[in-house]
């Protein structure tokens, strides 16, 4: 098995990437150190945690740590964040107001949008990573990169995405490793100048599309039309996308240094969670370290158990039930152990991200430094919308507060979170959803 | 708290007024609200959240309760419903409610909640533009083009409706990256459809010996082919990378009695190092067992490709395997003298299948002449081309749009397409590649795209194009062929017997194959066992390959009902169902041999009809035990029409905490479950449905023990009936049920054929068609002939 996936990489490598320049000089003067980049991006898994009784037998499978503020300690499920404490804060208490009021499986969706898809009637609201996408996105060559691991966008309350548009309609994810580094390295078509040729005459087939189509929309009953205008502001929003593209065309894409060649496997399956799950955060680091992009977003398992290509990742990594049996098991004596034995090998590939991004130096430090990582699930037991298990980590040299478990109360929405994220991205924003201020425990 | 309750006669006085005054805002009233929700309200509610007093700002006796024109008083009455659910109210100090007083305030806001999103989500009972879904795409992008590919590859997964149906016009959504894959999808199409420069060289080799090493991995490298033993031919450097290729084999073969048909499996892929690639070209079954030569087509860049110059085994291979398998698992390796050599491999089995390789070729790309017959279809071939090329371009496009837009198009879009051509024209090198744009831009429109039917508000018929398509796509999955075509021109399709013919026809075509493979499959929700891991651990030696033979035993099993004219009732009980070899050994059913699924007499009562199915079984599993309640849900939702409430957002959680339950059979859980009386409302008209249905495992196999107690399957529907075993579900569902098993089939027929969900408006039509299809002892040809008739399905 091994040696087939360098075979394949070197093919994919081989073949398109641009290699004639070296990074500092593609880009210019935005490697500058004074005016680094800042990044963030954030994971999502279903059903919560495993949190047995305090003080039980159990105890130390407890997901959320001991103590308070500085003086805290890790239990198991958290150790391996201990070589990187010094950028982590994993908060507690912490959810979305709309979320408590929603089925127990229903707050997947909002995760990153804090909205009550009740009242809109499944109508979800613009997520936070793609409001600093729409404000920052032009800067790199792609706005975002929004992956899971089923890919598409799902169905409402199962969707199979974290990413919402300004409009509220869901950004379907990327999911397979080797077709994200083509779109994001372009090694899919080696022919330059037919791509050129074929944007140039894209741009004049979508202006042309919309013509047509709004003739037809003119002799369409009213739903029909509705139906229509998503097709309408897809060609539209391509139409924009063929423009920045067009201006990205002129600028070569990014070489590869031989590490990070040698990182990739984008071979990776998910009948291997735990390979799969270390290629899409290595693409994201990839994508950050080369400046692709900027924001990210990845929801390693939905909410649609049964039908969730994430659903069996427990059994492929040798436990004895898909994730949604495994997380009723939070409260009985060894439903708990599975569960954090669980929880543990989670968030040890985070660890394994966070780690990499550590050891990338970036001007005066690290990408860590810069990149606001967020990490939880809308669950904290299996069905309980509130206390999300929330790691917040990186961003230190933004002005962020970390080495700490910040416990905040009730009142406290998540979506102040998301305020400070995007005031650290250089998106000015006075509110985000529901919030009713910053998350002042997490700044400096 | 005290001072209130002196308070108290007044405020119910005052309130009453104001009670009256919010509902004869309200047009038509509601009954059921005065009559058993307001009182309860009266007694426990207002008392604290009425006029006088509003204990945490909350207001419910001037509340609307029309949650459809006061948006915010849904939302107070749903978070009313919240704290119910959750017991916070009424708080310890108030007048409790009893279960069935909450159940009633409960169930009443979630019935207005329901009523209202129904009523937005309406379309009038009008199907909405419909987007082709994943699999009509693919199915007619490969019509379209007469070119397998994986034209779908990069498309996102399709979110299935309400209904679980993945044509609804309204569930398909369009996004930009999807948009996006439609044209890249096209110009890879048109890039291997439309040719240009001179014939490409043809390779050709034969094989009449292995030319690889002498075992490969768990085969034996032979030219015998019986069990574990496989052919190979390695072609080296000289093979194509695109384009038709040909593989022959010249092979006679054995065929034993009482064991069959060997499977002759012909593939394509290469070895990059410890692993190998394949992709299966075809498999079929050998019933001469005289010398004889079968031929297989394929696309070269279908399969996995070998990166030349690369790799430790370069080459690409042709392999040919004896794919049949009795369950028996691996023979002993033994020592076998082969050319004189001493080696390790298989021995030759007495008596089983065994296919003797004579030859194999392999040829690429072939094509009948250059430019390929799929090129000259849309580039025909015409002296026009030289002296009146925008003339040549037009005709081109009418032909090809009436094809890809399903109608024949208007002057005014070829023009337009026209123009577009000469725009680009003198950007790019050659005339093809001109027109592959040109043509690309077709397959990003909206006519290509959805099934555009263009009305305004009004109701109309359909034209004969527009219902070739509609029948089309609802029995085919794609687009209309030739015949249908044809008869839309002549304007003949809407004729009632014309229409009931060609439905007949279509339903007995090969392609017919893709409704009882999408209808069954969405209607039955079987995609969801693709997710499902059977536990190797209990059921040692299952094949996860064997789950799509349980799906096909469904599959057949409907269309033989079908085109068999046999009654529908047969999924709620039958005396047969239909089997291959693989199939009937899981089962334990002796005397089927081969891979053809067949009738089969069922002598156990227990196994005739859909609840007797491992297909069914296994999607009411956790891969590891049965799982009742799903089977129930599933039951009663897919069956009957009749799926219970979704568990309410706040149930407290089992007091799962006592080790003994983990102890606990599922059935013995269930109990614990219902004696809880938060749980045991819903529960009770839920659990006996699966409990009759314990002695099925999660394979779907007989079983009196589970957890080495004896299976209990007895349990009593809240109406009474008593339920023992599936025999006796089985029994009930025919006796009792037929009727509403008759309706709820009919009406997801309905959805999918419409492509939109059922309304209120449709009760008299899923009425009639109930009515004449339980008359007609519930034929389903006839039925889908009936619908396919009625104004719904023949009118936009």
């Amino acid at each position: 098995m091994k040696s087939w996936h360098l075979d394949r990489r070197t093919f994919l490598l081989g073949s398109g990437v641009s290699m004639a320049l070296p990074y500092l000089e593609a880009m210019g003067e935005q490697a500058v150190a004074a005016d680094l980049p800042a990044r963030m991006c954030a994971m999502y898994f279903p059903f919560g945690i495993s949190l047995p009784k305090e003080g039980s037998d159990l105890h130390k499978w407890r997901w959320f740590p001991d103590g308070e503020g500085k003086e805290f300690t890790f239990n198991e499920s958290l150790k391996s964040l201990e070589s990187v404490r010094k950028s982590v804060t994993v908060i507690g208490g912490m959810s979305h107001p709309n979320g408590r009021r929603m089925g127990g499986h229903d707050t997947g969706d909002t995760f990153l949008t804090g909205a009550l898809f009740d009242k809109k009637l499944l109508h979800n609201t613009v997520s936070v990573d793609q409001v600093a996408a729409n404000a920052i996105g032009s800067q790199t060559r792609f706005s975002s990169l929004t992956m899971s691991t089923d890919g598409g966008v799902g169905e409402p309350t199962r969707s199979s995405t974290l990413s919402y548009d300004d409009k509220g309609r869901p950004v379907p994810a990327l999911n397979q490793p080797e077709m994200i580094f083509n779109r994001m390295f372009g090694s899919a078509d080696a022919d330059l100048q037919r791509n050129h040729r074929r944007l140039r005459s894209a741009s004049s087939m979508l202006d042309l599309v919309l013509e047509d189509s709004n003739s037809l929309r003119r002799r369409l009953g009213r739903r029909d039309q509705e139906k229509l205008d998503e097709y309408l502001s897809s060609v539209r929003q391509i139409e924009q996308r063929v423009k920045n593209t067009q201006k990205w065309l002129d600028i070569p894409l990014p070489s590869l240094t031989d590490e990070e060649r040698d990182v990739l496997k984008l071979d990776a399956d998910t009948e291997a969670p735990k390979e799969y799950m270390r290629t899409m955060y290595d693409l994201m680091w990839l994508a950050f370290k080369t400046d692709s992009t900027r924001v990210a977003t990845y929801q390693i398992a939905s909410m649609a158990d049964a039908s969730s290509v994430a659903g069996p990742f427990p059994f492929r990594e040798g436990f004895k039930a898909n994730l949604h049996s495994l997380a009723h098991g939070w409260n009985k004596p060894e439903g708990a152990v599975a569960l954090g034995e669980w929880d543990k090998f989670m968030v040890e590939q985070l660890t394994y991200f966070l780690a990499r991004l550590q050891a990338t130096q970036e001007g005066d430090g690290t990408l860590l430094d810069r990149t606001m990582v967020l990490y939880g699930s809308s669950n904290s037991t299996t069905h309980n919308n509130s206390n999300y298990p929330l790691v917040f980590a990186g961003g230190n040299k933004l002005g962020l507060r970390h080495n700490q478990y910040l416990r905040v109360s009730n009142d406290v929405p998540m979506s102040n979170l998301f305020v400070t994220m995007l005031n650290k991205m250089g998106v000015n924003t006075p509110s985000f959803n529901d919030s009713t201020g910053e998350l002042l425990g997490v700044q400096v | 708290m005290k001072n209130l309750k002196i308070i108290m006669p007044i405020v119910v006085c005052l309130m009453l007024i104001c009670i009256s005054v919010a509902q004869a805002k309200k047009p038509g009233g509601n009954k059921k609200f005065k009559s058993s929700v307001l009182p309860i309200l009266q007694a426990k509610c207002f008392v604290c959240h009425g006029e006088d007093v509003q204990e945490a700002d909350v207001r419910l006796d001037n509340l609307s309760t029309d949650f459809l024109a006061d948006r915010g008083a849904a939302t107070a009455w749903h978070e009313a419903m919240h704290v119910l659910n959750k017991g916070e109210m009424p708080p310890e100090d108030g007048e409790p409610l009893t279960s069935k007083e909450r159940s009633i305030l409960v169930h009443w806001i979630r019935g207005e909640i329901d009523r209202v999103k129904a009523e937005l989500k309406s379309t009038g009972g009008r199907v909405v533009l419909r987007r082709l879904n994943r699999e009509e795409y693919q199915n007619t992008m490969r019509d379209l083009f007469d070119l397998e590919m994986d034209y779908a590859r990069d498309l996102p997964r399709e979110g299935a409706s309400p209904d679980g149906f993945k044509n609804n016009g309204q569930s398909l959504q369009m996004t930009a990256i999807q948009l996006e894959y439609y044209l890249d999808a096209a110009r890879r199409a048109l890039d291997r459809v439309i040719v240009t420069g001179d014939a490409p060289e043809v390779f050709e080799h034969t094989f009449e010996k292995s030319n690889v090493g002498d075992k490969w991995f768990n085969y034996e490298v032979s030219n015998y082919l019986g069990r574990w033993q496989g052919f190979y031919g390695k072609m080296v450097d000289t093979y194509p990378e695109e384009g038709d290729y040909l593989v022959t084999v010249t092979a006679h073969a054995d065929i034993p009695k009482d064991r069959g048909a060997p499977l002759m499996e012909v593939s394509v892929g290469y070895r990059p190092d410890t692993e190998q690639i394949w992709k299966v070209t075809e498999t079929i079954e050998i019933t001469k067992p005289e010398s004889t030569t079968y031929e297989f087509t394929g696309r070269v860049e279908n399969h996995p490709l070998p990166v030349r110059g690369q790799g430790k085994f370069p080459g690409l291979v042709v392999r040919v395997l004896n794919q049949y398998d009795d369950g028996a698992g691996k023979p002993k390796e033994v020592q076998l003298d082969r050319d004189g050599k001493k080696k390790k491999g298989y021995p030759a089995e007495d008596g089983y299948p065994v296919i003797h390789i004579e030859k194999v070729t392999f040829k690429g790309p072939v094509f009948d002449q250059w430019p390929p017959k799929r090129h000259r279809e849309i580039l025909f071939e015409s002296d026009m081309r030289q002296f009146d090329e925008q003339g040549y371009v037009a005709l081109v496009l009418e032909r090809f749009l009436k094809r890809a837009f399903r109608r024949p198009a208007t002057k005014d879009e070829i023009q337009r397409f026209v123009d577009f051509y000469l725009s680009i024209r003198a950007d790019f090198p050659s005339f093809e590649e001109a027109m592959k744009e040109t043509l690309a831009m077709a397959l990003i429109s909206p006519p290509f795209l959805y099934l555009v039917e263009p009305a305004q508000d009004k109701k109309r018929d359909l034209s004969d194009w527009e219902l070739a398509s509609r029948l089309s796509y609802f029995l085919w999955s794609t687009m209309p062929d030739q015949a249908l075509l044809d008869l839309a021109e002549s304007g003949q399709l809407t004729r009632p017997t014309v229409l009931a013919e060609q439905v007949q026809r279509m339903l007995q075509d090969d392609r017919g194959w893709r409704f009882y493979q999408q209808f069954t499959d969405q209607w039955l929700k079987l995609e969801n066992t693709a997710q499902i891991a059977i536990d190797t651990g209990t059921y040692q030696g299952f094949q996860a390959d064997l789950k799509e033979e349980m799906l096909q035993e469904t599959r057949h099993f409907l269309r033989h009902l079908i085109l068999n004219d046999l009654s529908a009732l047969n999924m709620l009980d039958a005396d047969f169902t239909m089997l291959n070899e693989r199939l009937a050994r899981h089962y334990g059913v002796e005397g089927v041999i081969g891979n053809a699924y067949r009738q089969v007499a069922m002598t156990e009562e227990i196994r005739g009809g859909l609840l007797g199915q491992s297909s069914v079984l296994m999607l009411g599993s956790t891969g590891k035990d049965s799982h009742p309640i799903r089977r129930a849900v599933w039951l009663r939702d897919r069956l009957l029409n009749d799926p219970p409430a979704p568990p309410p957002p706040d149930v407290p959680d089992l007091d799962e905490t006592n080790p003994d339950f983990a102890k606990l059979t599922i059935r013995e859980q269930l109990e614990v479950h219902r004696n809880k009386e938060s749980c045991a409302s819903c529960h009770r008209g839920i659990d006996p449905w699966g409990i009759a249905l314990e002695n099925f495992d999660a394979i779907g196999l007989f079983r009196t023990e589970v957890h080495e107690k004896p299976v209990v399957a007895i349990d009593t529907l809240p109406n009474g009936t008593e339920l023992d075993g599936v025999v006796s579900l089985k029994k009930y569902l025919v006796e009792n049920r037929s009727e509403d098993f008759a309706r709820a089939f009919v009406s997801r027929l309905a959805v999918y054929a419409l492509g939109r969900n059922l309304e209120l408006s449709d009760e008299d039509l899923i009425d009639d068609l109930t009515k004449e299809f339980t008359r007609d002892d519930y034929h389903i040809m006839a039925l889908i002939q009936n619908l396919v008739a009625s104004d719904a399905f023949l009118t936009k």
